[in-house]
């Protein structure tokens, strides 16, 4: 019945469409391909020829006016001729890690927390209520965030550092305490705050447990000796505390990352067949053992690339680290210092670089070192996600 | 119907030339028509466009186009040929300057188009009022090659009780003429300290200084708000010089400098119509009004009338 002539031009048409999908493809990879490859033609000429730079200039610390042992430097551009000039990345490459490092130690508690909880514990309607609202935190540009952390956040810490550095420990010890706390209250208590809605009577709770908080740092501030915890951090533990530090672009960017984990660890969660965790309640499993033996284990590797894309996300983020720290190019581990990150020194010295300059060339370096670092974190996150949904298929089949 | 398909060509011929003539009568035979592109600084873009604004109002047919990506690019594209115009907030380098003459076979004209200063600056309730150029030296550099012995680490070494006694250090990043500028003036050419917080942009500095008590920074003047206090720099003779007007024109206060505009003319030469009627609203009253408005200082008098005549003398285009 079929004409040959329409089969002939349906045919052709899909043919046409797989070429055009496959060339898309392929386009994509080789685009991402000859990145690297330009990044990397800008790089080379650095360390051939004449002038070429030893690696021990980028990565040691080298001899400094003014001082007797050698220090890290980020100095790129002589002032005049004959200026001694510095190009230690070190600072630049630490600054970009640490800045992730405090991202993700504030992010992945509470995005996991966020995650587990959403998809084990929440009623059904709360949650599709919940998954929206996270994604449009994700849909803040990251200039507005950095800007309302550098101009609003880090000043308020500044003036209340007592507070914001109490708040730190005791907002998480007063969400613990409150389950304890709800453990103890008579059954039909209980009953109404169920763990399910517990977004909803942990919030007042948080507040009162915050505003306390803030009214009683003062006071412990003032038992301290000397009565300034700026001057007794610095006289007992020789920390210095910059305004513009790590722990503000870990809070910003910690925000920015959250929604990322969050949606990646939820499906990997809520992925795990349901036969699971059923299972382990009728065998007599309390939700906390099914949760932490059977779902956790089973989602593990999804919530293992979750983490890594927030990582890949938190190490590539450029306007949030440049509005939020004072990038000071830095080599230190506290959270009361300030940094700077590979991102944001190409953000600030690119336009003003020399084309073709060894200053212009290095910022190239800087964005090959961010690119090899995104690739491979992402390329093991997706590989171990692969894996996972083999294991999901596996558990399904002989369910 | 032969005849009458003459007369409606004849008559649409007659009406495209009553046409022509009537655009040809609205239009002043000086008019000024054109786009005129600009390259370069971005402390100036404000300045260059309301200028370019007062150059639309006064030839509506002109319009300006402004990339501003930073004083480096100015060069390059006065160079490469790809504009006419370059603001600049430093002076060309030689090595940007032997390029332009290596390709063209002239150097670029350059013009200086206002004055600008940078202001030290510290958080308003701060008590201090003058610092020497040592003490600026000590307080923002590790070299400390202006000679002070010692370096300024806290308030309480400058005589000055604050709440948070360490100094907390602010200003523009690496690769801004700012940043040069005051390493130059400031720091006797050393070298800033690795504390320093580096930002993006003029009025961050100012936004940062206004908002910590501790803080003291350097900003370009026409970024000021009420929310810092500009310092006096003392000399050796206990005189202390403000970055006022007077003293910003003829340079007595020594954290200042000139904003130039780099031309690409050939000797003897002629611009063309748009961007000569730029450069006459520069000099005119008018477009030095715009200078100030915009938190820069204007010319000398002295120094205006010479690029004036400089303009005035120029062939004009026919």
């Amino acid at each position: 019945m079929t004409d040959p002539r329409q089969l002939r031009r349906r045919r052709l048409r899909d043919r046409l469409a797989t070429l055009l999908i496959t060339a898309g493809g392929v386009g994509v990879v080789v685009s991402v391909l000859a990145i690297g490859v330009f990044l990397a033609w800008e790089v080379v000429p650095l360390f051939l020829g004449e002038g070429a730079l030893a690696p021990a200039e980028l990565w040691q610390p080298q001899p400094v006016e003014g001082y007797a042992e050698p220090q890290h430097r980020w100095r790129p551009e002589p002032l005049v001729a004959g200026d001694a000039v510095h190009y230690g990345m070190a600072p630049l490459a630490w600054g970009t890690l640490k800045a992730a490092l405090w991202a993700l130690l504030f992010a992945v508690p509470l995005a996991l927390g966020a995650a587990i909880h959403s998809a084990l514990y929440m009623p059904r309607r709360l949650r599709a209520r919940l998954k929206p609202t996270l994604e449009l935190m994700e849909a803040l540009p990251g200039v507005v965030i950095g800007f309302v952390a550098g101009l609003v956040l880090a000043p308020w810490v500044e003036r209340h550092l007592a507070g914001a550095l109490a708040l730190v420990v005791t907002l998480p010890l007063g969400a613990v305490a409150a389950g304890g706390l709800r453990a103890l209250l008579p059954a039909f208590l209980r009953a109404r705050l169920s763990p399910g809605w517990a977004g909803l009577w942990l919030a007042p709770w948080l507040l009162l447990v915050g505003s306390l908080t803030l009214w009683l740092a003062p006071a412990l501030e003032a038992g301290l000796p000397g009565g300034d915890l700026r001057g007794w951090l610095e006289a007992t533990w020789g920390l210095d505390v910059a305004s513009r530090n790590a722990l503000i672009v870990g809070l910003a960017m910690g925000f920015a990352v959250i929604p990322g984990i969050y949606a990646l660890a939820e499906d990997a969660l809520s992925g795990v067949p349901a036969s699971l965790g059923e299972g382990a309640l009728a065998l007599g499993a309390t939700r906390w053992q099914t949760l932490w033996r059977v779902v956790l284990p089973a989602a593990g590797p999804g919530i293992f690339s979750a983490v890594m894309i927030g990582a890949g996300r938190a190490v590539g983020e450029t306007m949030i680290v440049l509005m939020a720290s004072g990038n000071t190019a830095l080599m230190s581990l506290s959270p009361l210092e300030g940094l700077r990150s590979l991102s944001a020194t190409i953000a600030i010295e690119l336009p003003e670089a020399a084309v073709g300059a060894t200053h212009y060339r290095l910022l190239f370096l800087a964005a090959l070192l961010l690119f090899a670092f995104t690739f491979l974190v992402n390329t093991l996150a997706e590989v171990v996600r692969t894996r996972l949904r083999r294991r999901y298929r596996r558990l399904e089949g002989s369910a | 119907m032969r005849i009458g398909k003459g007369v409606t060509r004849r008559g649409r011929v007659l009406l495209l030339g009553m046409i022509l003539a009537l655009a040809a009568a609205r239009l002043p035979a000086d008019e000024v028509v054109g786009t005129l592109d600009a390259v370069g600084s971005d402390t100036l873009a404000g300045l260059m466009l309301r200028w370019g604004e007062r150059l639309a109002e006064r030839h509506p047919g002109v319009r300006l186009q402004l990339q501003a990506s930073g004083s480096a690019s100015a060069p390059a594209a006065l160079t490469a040929g790809t504009t006419l115009l370059g603001p600049m907030s430093r002076p060309m380098s030689a090595a940007e300057r032997e390029a332009f003459v290596a390709r063209h076979g002239y150097p670029p004209v350059e013009l200086e188009i206002a004055r600008d200063a940078l202001a030290v600056i510290v958080h308003r309730h701060n008590p201090l009022e003058t610092l020497s150029r040592r003490e600026l030296d000590a307080i923002f550099s590790e070299s400390r090659r202006c000679g002070a012995e010692r370096p300024i680490e806290r308030w309480s070494q400058l005589g000055v009780t604050l709440p948070g006694d360490r100094i907390v250090l602010h200003g523009r990043n690496v690769a801004s003429g700012t940043h040069d500028l005051f390493r130059l003036r400031a720091l006797c050419g050393g070298s800033y300290r690795v504390r320093l917080n580096e930002h993006p942009g003029s009025a961050a500095v100012v936004a940062a200084v206004a908002a910590e008590p501790s803080a003291i920074g350097f900003a370009g003047l026409n970024h000021l708000t009420a929310g810092v206090k500009a310092l006096r720099r003392r000399d050796a003779g206990g005189e202390a010089a403000a970055p006022t007007p007077a003293a910003v024109r003829d340079g007595s206060y020594s954290l200042s400098r000139s904003l130039y505009l780099y031309v690409h003319l050939p000797p003897g030469g002629t611009l063309p119509a748009p961007e000569r009627a730029f450069l006459e609203l520069v000099f005119s009253p008018a477009g030095q009004a715009v200078v100030e408005a915009q938190g820069f200082v204007t010319l000398a008098p002295a120094r205006l009338a010479e690029q004036r005549a400089w303009l005035a003398a120029l062939p004009t285009a026919e």
